[in-house]
């Protein structure tokens, strides 16, 4: 059969052709197809393996350019991994949204489904259809979701209780390079997530969350600000460097005199209707800058720009501005200082400006680069985590473990159930699905105690790679945990002699948590369903 | 290397190849066509994968669609794919089945071509046949009472539920038939289709799928200023736009000779008045939520925040159709006489975040005509597939509610035709006897898929099913949960007859039509190449030259 689609014979020996470029064409099916897709996506799972928990290691991808990333981020290597094979490519695209929807267990999710894939081989070599599978595996993962709902214990925090919700960021960020400075880290995620966070809609909005990175100095540099960073300076060297109790104009018009946006033409004859001209520009550049002042503005944000002239007159006229500021910076600053974007002078007025406690230009070390630092807003609903650190991978890794982080958080706000971590969750439904085993009628029973070892991956990765031996460390766990009835025990992966997860504050979201399991066994529903592959052969050029 | 094929030779300018052997020729190649779809049927049917060669992979387990991605050339196998994608317009669903009997009917007849039996008689049969399968599926489908609401709605719940249970949603096809229904349920009585707004985002959830009983869709592209608007109202004013909000030259083509620097403000001001005006009008007709299907620039955007009011340019023109259906309004071309009675209204606006994305939503609409059905899923290609699946339900519900009469599903229908059919062949002399039995049999290639898919030992339960026939238990067909046979209308698997009515009647024409070739001249443009017509696409077609 696997040779099919290749050519065809008819009766009386002729080929002959049925789709477009057949003999170009790759077709592979049934159980060759399914076991050439679980191979791929092993493949997969065991580059993610090493890189679970607390003392996984990282990878180096190098792009084709030459780029270097070094990261622990599940989402990141699968992306940067570009693998051409489909499966993987699905794969890929789990940790992805993954990623999307919780911003953490990306790796998780990966391992879990390749582990399940795994155990699904054996399983088709024992002659079960995949359906069957496939159903016994949906059936464990609703089983198993419904556990973790009854072992989830609610997390109480508030703006002003904050140390449940810093634990748990300070557990994702173990994974990672920075786990050195975790503590500090957790928190400015906390305290982000906090500022812009409405707690009674259970909404965060990201976009008010902004994370700059500058490479220098070191990891302990990285800050919080409430407020909004601005990588420009200002437009004038003999400006003030810092103006306290600003009050900022946001401009969207440039400083020069107005055009229409009809095509125009002006035709100057004469010196005297030349020398006109000048002297209208300049009473123009008086009348903007006069127009702000009137305002009562002491800084000047605009998002367009202005000509040497403009600006030594906004010197002259002790005007301070900033000029050439982003869309997105604008309206951050808009909201941070609760002012309002004004689109012309005209409409000019008190009530319009930003206010902000201090306006700061900064500079880094002996480089030339600066900074504007906006603080101290009466609504400090847009924040700005300023991350630093010694190179540019450094900083990449930092900026895509702060976004982890802030992204358990927000799903804490949104939903404050947790379970604990350090496989103890895992440990405990393998164990609900494996005592239910036994009572589910059918083949699907064989689904059933499969899905248990898969889920018993992760808990085992996690002692290997913090150099345990698996095994015994999670099979002692397991038994603990039926023993004492406990769900909290996992496994002890920074040997702090205990392991009691709750003790060693390592927890996650029930959300995430929920969301691996459903889709990872999405996934392999998914895969398990093909049985026939065509795939376009080699391109002839 | 094998000597190079000859491309089919009738194609290759020497009409060899004629009569008799093309017409076997031609049934050869339905069936290998066939092939490719044969195991996607039933609750236990596997799915396909195809790769493009921009390396664009699609899961798919509808025919229709696996029939389109295979680039089918061969021409009788492009009447098996028109079949499948004319069973996708019209009924929406059965697009494997027909695809099905259509080769099955075929293969039947093989023998009878090779033996020399006129195909204008094989033809004829074939229509007789046709026509009194029909007529059964008629008299044996059971009318649903539309007055009846719960028990229409049940029905309308099991159909869709029937055709979801072969999809990658099977396990929870009780959500997703609830939520089919509910969707058809909303819309007016000509249940257009495109008023169901279907949006995919990717992670969440299979169950984290809602219906929205109005209209959702993402977050438009927005300027500076936007994050200063509110994003929660209650009974909003909605005005629907046709308008571009933006400080621009208002006429292409317009040139302005200005004859000294004062006239310049002037200008500048006139340009700003003309959408200060604009923007005005739209305030003060009372709208709260203005939505554009062209661009809303900046400058409006800002607008807008300062006086409290959203704005969303650039949306499809779909979400606003379907904006316009549930909350009334009217799209407007023009800023200018905006009234209140232009203008729609919906319960609640909210902005939320799904999954990675924001979106907005229109709920406790008025005229609640249109709906939007917002999916999750793992992967992209799961979600497309998923679209594909809730299509073919709505499109069963759709259909369901128009043509209110089922019969049973899991080969049930089948099996009672074949019985009848072959009962009746007995009773007619000549050849016509035998083609219908053929065609009795063929219609048993349905259940037999279902039993081979599954690994159930097919011809064990096909001679069950018809020893059950035999005896008058008319709805007994195959029960792929429990490898064995139970009464399908009991276990509520039904199926719209319309589904199998349309399946038989396309599938006998194709059949009729493939028969009755008997030579096939190509003009091949240049060389011999089959494929060479075909693969400049777009060539000279619909161009005046």
């Amino acid at each position: 059969m696997a040779a099919m689609g290749q050519l065809v014979f008819d009766e009386f020996g002729k080929p002959f052709i049925i789709l477009r470029n057949q003999d170009k064409k790759r077709r592979i099916v049934g159980i060759e197809a399914l076991k050439s897709h679980i191979m791929a996506a092993k493949n997969v799972y065991n580059t993610l393996r090493t890189s679970l928990g607390p003392k996984g290691l990282d990878k180096v991808l190098v792009g084709p350019d030459g780029d270097v990333t070094i990261t622990n981020d599940g989402a990141t290597i699968m992306q940067e991994m570009r693998p051409s094979h489909e499966i993987a490519k699905l794969m890929v695209e789990l940790a992805k949204s993954q990623d999307d929807e919780i911003g953490d267990g990306t790796t998780s999710v990966v391992v879990l489904a390749g582990a399940l894939l795994e155990q699904a081989e054996s399983l088709l070599d024992k002659g079960i259809h995949p359906i069957r599978i496939a159903d016994g595996y949906e059936m464990a993962a609703a089983l198993a979701v419904k556990h973790l709902e009854s072992i989830a214990e609610s997390l109480t925090f508030s703006k002003d209780n904050v140390g449940a919700l810093t634990d748990i960021a300070s557990t994702t960020l173990g994974s990672k390079v920075v786990n050195r400075y975790r503590k500090e880290l957790a928190k400015i995620a906390v305290e982000a997530v906090l500022s812009v966070a409405d707690l009674e809609h259970r909404d965060v909005d990201f976009e008010l969350i902004k994370i700059v990175t500058k490479v220098g100095a070191q990891l302990e540099d990285t800050m919080l600000i409430k407020g909004v960073l601005v990588d420009k300076d200002m437009s004038h060297p003999q400006m003030p460097k810092e103006i306290k109790d600003a009050h900022i104009a946001i401009l969207t018009c440039p400083f020069e005199p107005p055009k229409p946006k009809t095509k125009h033409k002006l035709d100057v004859t004469t010196v005297e209707e030349y020398q006109k001209l000048r002297e209208y520009e300049k009473q123009k550049f008086e009348q903007m800058v006069q127009q702000v002042k009137d305002a009562g503005a002491n800084l000047v944000i605009c998002q367009w720009g202005f000509d040497d002239e403009a600006n030594h007159l906004l010197l002259q006229r002790e005007l301070p501005a900033v000029r050439w500021v982003g869309g997105p910076e604008i309206e951050l600053i808009a909201i941070a200082t609760g002012g309002r974007i004004v689109p012309r002078f005209e409409e000019l007025s008190k009530a319009k400006l930003g206010f902000a406690g201090s306006v700061k230009e900064i500079s880094f070390g002996t480089a030339r680069d600066r900074m504007l630092v906006i603080e101290g807003c009466p609504s400090s609903r847009a924040v700005t985590v300023f991350i630093r650190g010694g190179n540019k991978m450094i900083v990449d890794e930092a900026k895509r473990s702060i976004h982890d982080a802030i992204c358990v958080v927000r799903n804490l706000v949104k939903d404050p159930r947790v379970v604990y971590g350090g496989g103890a969750a895992d440990i405990s439904c393998a164990n609900v699905v494996a005592e239910a085993a036994d009572k589910v009628p059918g083949l699907e029973q064989y689904s059933y105690r499969a899905f248990a070892d898969a889920l018993e991956v992760i808990p085992l990765a996690l002692a290997e790679n913090s150099g345990l031996n698996p095994i015994e460390a999670v099979s002692e766990v397991k038994a603990r945990q039926i023993k004492e009835k406990n769900p909290r025990l996992g496994v002890d992966c920074m040997h702090k002699g205990t392991n009691d997860m709750k003790e060693q504050c390592v927890v996650e979201a029930l959300i995430g948590k929920r969301q691996q399991i459903l889709l990872a066994t999405q996934l392999v529903r998914m895969i398990l369903k093909i049985d026939d592959v065509r795939l376009p052969g080699e391109k002839e050029d | 290397m094998a000597p190079a094929p000859i491309f089919l030779a009738f194609a290759s300018g020497d009409n060899d190849v004629r009569g008799k052997q093309l017409v076997i020729s031609n049934i050869n190649a339905c069936q290998i066509v066939a092939d490719a779809v044969r195991t996607t049927l039933g609750p236990r049917g596997m799915d396909k994968m195809m790769v493009d060669s921009n390396g664009k992979a699609v899961i798919s387990n509808d025919g229709a669609t696996i029939m389109k991605l295979l680039d089918v050339v061969h021409p009788a196998g492009k009447m098996l794919v028109d079949i499948a994608k004319s069973q996708d317009a019209e009924v929406g669903d059965g697009t494997t089945s027909v695809v099905l009997f259509a080769a099955e009917f075929l293969k039947q007849v093989k023998n009878f071509i090779e033996e020399g039996v006129h195909p204008q008689v094989i033809i004829k049969s074939f229509r007789k046949a046709t026509e009194l399968a029909v007529e059964k599926i008629k008299e044996l489908a059971i009318k649903v009472r539309k007055d009846d609401v719960a028990g229409l709605r049940s029905v309308l719940e099991r159909c869709a539920s029937t055709t979801l249970s072969s999809k990658l949603l099977s396990a929870n096809r009780d959500f997703f038939s609830k939520m089919a229904v509910d969707a058809v349920m909303v819309l007016d009585e000509l249940l257009p289709l495109d008023m169901i707004g279907i949006k995919k985002i990717t992670g969440g959830n299979l169950e984290d799928s809602l219906l929205v009983s109005g209209v959702a869709f993402k977050k438009a592209f927005s300027y500076a200023g936007f994050q200063m608007q509110p994003k929660h109202f209650k009974n909003p004013l909605i005005s629907i736009l046709n308008i571009e909000l933006e400080l621009k030259s208002e006429k292409e083509n317009a040139e302005i000779r200005v004859e000294n620097v004062e006239e310049y403000q002037k200008i500048v001001d006139a340009e700003w008045q003309i959408l200060y005006d604009k923007l005005q009008s739209i305030h003060d007709s009372g709208a709260k939520v203005v939505l554009s299907k062209l661009p809303i620039g900046d400058v409006a955007t800002q607008w807008f925040a300062d006086r409290d009011m959203f704005c969303a340019g650039r949306i499809p023109i779909d979400d606003l159709k379907r904006i316009q259906k549930s909350c009334g309004g009217s799209m407007q071309t023009s800023a200018q006489k905006l009234t209140k009675e232009v203008l729609g209204t919906c319960g609640d606006f909210e902005e939320r975040q799904v999954g990675g994305e924001r979106y907005n939503f229109f709920t406790e609409c008025p005229l609640t005509k249109a709906c939007t059905l917002v999916l999750r899923g793992g992967t992209e290609q799961f979600i497309d597939e998923m679209e594909r699946s809730l299509h073919d339900a709505i499109m069963i519900v759709r259909r369901a509610l128009k043509h209110d009469a089922v019969v049973a599903g899991g080969g049930a229908i089948e099996m009672e035709l074949s019985k009848y059919l072959r009962d009746f062949a007995r009773t007619i002399p000549g050849k016509q006897q035998l083609i219908i039995s053929a065609y009795a049999r063929a219609l048993e290639c349905i259940p037999r898929q279902l039993c081979d898919n599954a690994g159930f030992d097919s011809t064990n339960i096909l001679n069950e099913l018809r020893q059950k026939h035999a005896q008058g238990a008319k709805w007994f067909g195959i029960n792929v949960f429990t490898e064995g046979i139970a009464d399908n209308y009991a276990a509520c698997i039904w199926e719209p007859s319309l589904v199998k009515i349309n399946a038989l009647t396309a599938a006998s024409e194709a059949c009729c039509q493939i028969l009755s070739v008997d030579e096939l001249i190509k003009h091949s443009k240049g060389g011999n190449e089959y494929e060479a017509p075909d693969a400049l696409p777009g060539r000279g077609r619909g161009r005046p030259g």
